[in-house]
């Protein structure tokens, strides 16, 4: 961290000051959520939580611009860590306290830029689930509530005319973060995966005690390289990625000496070819995305990931809806095994988002997913009203339901109502 | 980028040629040209302004937003970004248009809080932008190759002699109108109002007041949409206006709307 501070606070001072630019934003948030139902995980119903995030971006020359973003939050729950430590690397179990979101330098000449440190690298053009999107781990402690967290990467762009092509290099790897295996989004203890962290619950009721023994990050560098075209009235990429799936597989064996069942979380190598499209139609916009992904771990599966959506807008209205499927081609993992992947939690769905807005400072959003079993789904819809320049307030009601096998279905007691307020400035 | 080239025809030829075409040619071939000048005159190599809108609404409610507005280029060979400045949950939100003589721009939108550029579809262009009155298609550059035109007569505005042009969009050009009907002054050929229709029904008016002479452009320093289907309206004024500044074509492409969020 220091380190990056000094040579970016080095290469500040070597520039003139003439020309510079300086922009930032923010905001300051306050939360408070009711859940309807207590689970077998966590019976707290009442939250609060809040969050300050700063972001700024300055371009001392022409040819070089530095950005950077922080976060402080705070909850009552036990999702925020309490140690008020600043954290830069984001691998921990619970959101940091007060952690540096983004922090990079971009140079640039011509049509190349060269981005290094933390930052945001979002692939594909789908708009809801992102098969080919390898560099964005995700925040899944709210599972339907996500948000992606930055990685340490060098990042290549070269544009030319209607080509552009993207080298990412990442020599330290960031997990997504798993829901708490004590919280309400925990996977049920029957599904294995984060709900052998919780004391005493494992598959098969051992009744010996759950030992965490932690993360096994990778050690070697991930990377890929995606092409995209723009031609005239649609444009498509293709990607190809070497590296680590951010979703651990959860290691589980008992240590009969010490008598307890010790869980590690390993990141499966994952490799993956893939490529999206967008063709906007007379009546609608055709975005389809797609992703094959193949490893040489035992114990995880071989697999094609899609979506293909629709996007529509119609007066004050923004429809985008579509399908998220997948096909197993090499089968390593029990099918009696619930998915603890977001991503591929997500897939055999029908998913929808809507947006409206009823005028210039009110709207209203629905987002969800519906099983094509019909075994578990998930809704939101949120109003939202800007109060004066700076102020929004912004109503939301989740709604879970299924079985308990299925992977939105288990979550059917997190449904909940919540409230939030934000001061932009 | 000056993509408008008038030929210099002999006098003699020039003579035969207008008294072979009929009256209705002729006015035709006169609102072509009123616009072609319009359009030479306000040629640039760039333009830079900062944009402050409100917008009204129905009821009265007013919305204040900020934009910055790049421009490289002229009319149908133009690139523009435009990045929202104020209010501050909108900061950092762009708009990318390249324009193109012959067709429809093509126009990406960028959005920091979700780190994702989203392609504008052509038939999302009558969508309003941003809860402004103006739509994604007001946003584009016009170019005198995209429409046929017809004189409508003359008629003074706000004390101003205009000619009125009918401009009728190819069928290259994509468009929600099916034609405009532009007001274009006499003294200076800056455009001092523009009726947008579709079919026979008035949609959108654009009223130009304050026009200035800036570095020789005269250019409408307050523009004023009204949706008539919505009766709203939306004010714009243009502040630190200059033309002809240098820039560069890498700040125009969707690259450029990711790094300088």
């Amino acid at each position: 961290m220091m380190r990056y501070l000094l040579v970016l606070a080095l290469l500040a001072a070597a520039c003139p000051a003439a020309g510079q630019t300086v922009s930032q934003r923010g905001f300051l948030e306050g939360s408070g959520l009711v859940y309807f139902r207590p689970t077998a995980t966590d019976d707290r119903q009442l939250i609060g939580e809040a969050l300050f995030r700063q972001e700024a971006s300055w371009t001392p020359a022409p040819w070089l611009s530095l950005a950077g973003a922080f976060d402080a939050r705070a909850a009552t729950d036990d999702r925020v860590d309490p140690d008020w430590r600043f954290d830069c690397a984001d691998r921990g179990l619970k959101r940091p306290a007060a952690c540096v979101r983004r922090l990079s330098v971009a140079f640039r000449r011509g049509g190349l830029t060269v981005e290094a440190g933390k930052q945001f690298v979002r692939w594909g053009k789908a708009d809801i689930l992102n098969p080919t999107d390898r560099f964005a781990p995700r925040d899944l402690l709210d599972v339907i509530d996500n948000e992606f967290l930055a990685v340490s990467a060098a990042r290549a762009t070269y544009e030319r005319g209607p080509n552009t092509i993207d080298l990412v290099w990442s020599p330290r790897f960031t997990p997504s973060r798993l829901p708490l295996a004590n919280g309400r989004w925990a996977i049920p203890a029957a599904g294995g995966s984060p709900a052998l962290l919780a004391a005493g619950t494992l598959p098969g009721g051992t009744g010996l005690p759950v030992v965490d023994l932690g993360a096994i990050f990778p050690s070697r560098p991930q990377a890929g390289v995606r092409w995209n075209h723009v031609a005239s009235g649609f444009e498509y990429s293709a990607s190809v990625y070497d590296g680590f799936d951010h979703l651990p597989r959860l290691d589980a064996s008992v240590n009969q000496a010490a008598g307890r069942v010790e869980v590690q979380r390993i990141y499966p190598v994952m490799r993956m070819a893939g490529g999206d499209l967008v063709w906007p139609l007379r009546w609608f916009t055709v975005k389809t995305e797609a992703g094959y992904f193949w490893t040489t771990d035992d114990r995880t599966d071989d697999y094609v990931s899609y979506v293909v959506q629709l996007e529509r807008q119609s007066g004050e209205w923004l429809f985008v809806g579509g399908y998220a499927g997948e096909i197993v081609t090499e089968r390593r993992t029990s099918r009696d095994v619930p998915l603890a992947s977001f991503e591929r939690g997500l897939t055999r769905s029908f998913l929808g988002r809507g947006f409206y807005t009823i005028d210039v400072n009110r709207s209203v959003t629905f987002e969800g997913a519906v099983r094509q079993d019909g075994r578990g789904y998930y809704g939101k819809a949120a109003y939202s009203q800007q109060l004066g320049r700076h102020w929004r307030a912004t109503t939301r009601a989740d709604v879970l339901g299924g079985e308990a096998g299925d992977y939105l279905g288990r979550y059917r007691r997190n449904s909940s109502l919540r409230l939030t307020i934000r001061y932009s400035y | 980028m000056n993509t408008l080239r008038i030929p210099m025809i002999p006098p003699a030829l020039a003579l035969a040629a207008a008294l072979l075409v009929t009256p209705r040619e002729a006015a035709a071939q006169d609102a072509r040209q009123v616009m072609v000048e319009a359009q030479t005159r306000t040629t640039a190599s760039s333009q830079h302004y900062a944009g402050t809108l409100q917008v009204f609404d129905a009821k009265g409610k007013i919305s204040d937003k900020r934009w910055t507005f790049d421009r490289l280029g002229s009319h149908g060979s133009s690139k523009s970004v435009l990045r929202f400045t104020d209010p501050p949950e909108v900061k950092g939100v762009a708009l990318l248009v390249v324009n193109h003589p012959d067709r429809a721009s093509d126009q990406w939108m960028w959005t920091p809080a979700i780190q994702r550029d989203r392609r504008v579809a052509l038939q999302d262009r009558s969508q309003r932008f941003f809860g402004t009155d103006f739509s994604f298609e007001d946003l584009e550059e016009r170019d005198v190759d995209q429409y046929d035109y017809a004189m409508d007569g003359d008629e003074t505005l706000n004390g101003a002699p205009c000619w009125r042009v009918v401009a009728t969009p190819r069928k290259t050009k994509t468009s929600q109108y099916t034609k405009s009907r532009v007001w274009v002054r006499k003294d200076n050929y800056a455009y001092q109002k523009v009726e947008s229709y579709i079919r026979s029904q008035v949609v959108r008016v654009l009223n130009y007041s304050d026009i200035q002479n800036v570095q020789g452009i005269w250019t409408g320093r307050t523009l004023e949409m009204t949706d008539l289907r919505r009766k709203s309206r939306t004010v714009l004024r243009l502040e630190e206006l200059k033309y002809n500044l240098p820039m560069k074509e890498q700040d125009f492409t969707l690259q450029a709307l990711r790094r300088d969020q």
